[in-house]
């Protein structure tokens, strides 16, 4: 794994106390790369520390708030990637969607995670060839019933890392996203109890590979972290198991 | 509120597409041949449009019929 070079890098790990974040740290930790997580679940990042022996640092923040924000920008060192993972899905049907729900959604989904990184560079805590890696998800593209605000809400990150690879190209900083396709998660378990056991053994047909597990896409942050995937910038890499392939 | 005007919301909410006249209080929502996952998102939309309550899936899928919904609304808004 040394060929990856992450040894000692510095990498903030948004959401990590579960899921995608979750099984980023512990790759990451696995590859000697120094951690800094935060999250909403205190208990699940302690308990991912102890698991860790790279977490250099837990910090609590609600990233809802911006002075939390700032204060979580404030207690970390300057880093070598950002791993943007804090998300919520909200499925909600198109002619209901009202004011309250856009905010809900894109606080956590867009606002944070632009307020996030915004600052990071304002207070110059992104070293120069650092990495940012955006979750976003092959919905943005390929839609589902009920999906409107969460895919419209990842259609604007990737929107915001795309500008971002290009006004700090300059400073060899990149951005990309991974756009994952149904991930076997809690959130991924929490999503389906609406659904029947029929209709996911359906809905997974469509994925030649079956769903995905968490690792498939740290995999793929991790290389994006890395120096290995230097030339590549402002893109997004579908993680979806073949399910735009479009076969069924 | 009342369950015959709940029942009616729901009723409106889906005729449109589907016959729902004959839709009871006691009748197993989820047993109408054109449910699906994406009629239980309207129905939790719809509560939490109409009455400020926001189901949680799970507690979705533990309520079969509309007197079922009308009673975990009412518990929930206390």
């Amino acid at each position: 794994m040394e060929f990856l070079g992450l040894r000692n890098k510095k990498i903030l790990v948004t959401g990590a106390s579960s899921g995608i974040g979750k099984e980023t740290c512990q790759l990451l930790s696995s590859i000697g790369a120094d951690i800094y997580i935060t999250g909403r679940n205190m208990e699940r990042l302690e308990e991912l520390r102890d698991n860790c022996k790279n977490v250099k640092q837990l910090i609590a923040a609600d990233l809802t708030d911006d002075d939390s924000i700032e204060s979580l920008v404030d207690s970390i060192p300057m880093l070598d990637g950002v791993v943007n993972c804090a998300g919520i899905i909200f499925p909600f049907p198109v002619k209901f969607i009202g004011e309250k729900h856009i905010s809900s959604v894109f606080r956590i989904n867009f606002n944070s995670q632009v307020i996030l990184n915004s600052m990071l560079f304002r207070k110059k805590k992104i070293q120069k060839s650092a990495s940012i890696v955006f979750v976003s998800s092959v919905s943005s593209q390929f839609p589902y019933e009920g999906g409107a605000l969460y895919t419209s809400s990842k259609a604007a990150i990737e929107a915001y890392s795309r500008a971002t690879a290009l006004e700090y190209a300059k400073y060899s900083i990149r951005s990309n996203v991974v756009s994952p396709g149904l991930v076997k998660t809690k959130i991924f378990e929490k999503t389906m109890e609406a659904s029947s056991k029929e209709e996911l053994e359906n809905y997974e047909k469509n994925y030649p590979l079956g769903y995905g597990d968490p690792i498939d896409v740290a995999n793929s942050i991790v290389f994006l972290l890395s120096a290995r995937s230097r030339w590549i910038t402002g893109q997004n890499i579908i993680l979806d198991g073949g399910l735009t392939l479009g076969s069924k | 509120m009342e369950i015959e005007v709940f029942l009616g919301k729901i009723k409106a909410e889906f005729n449109e597409d589907y016959d729902t006249g004959d839709l009871g209080l006691d009748d197993n929502i989820k047993n109408m041949e054109w449910w699906s996952s994406m009629h239980a998102l309207v129905i939790i939309a719809l509560i939490d449009t109409e009455y400020d309550v926001m189901l949680e899936p799970s507690q979705m899928k533990s309520a079969n019929t509309v007197r079922e919904l009308f009673t975990l609304i009412n518990n929930i808004k206390g």
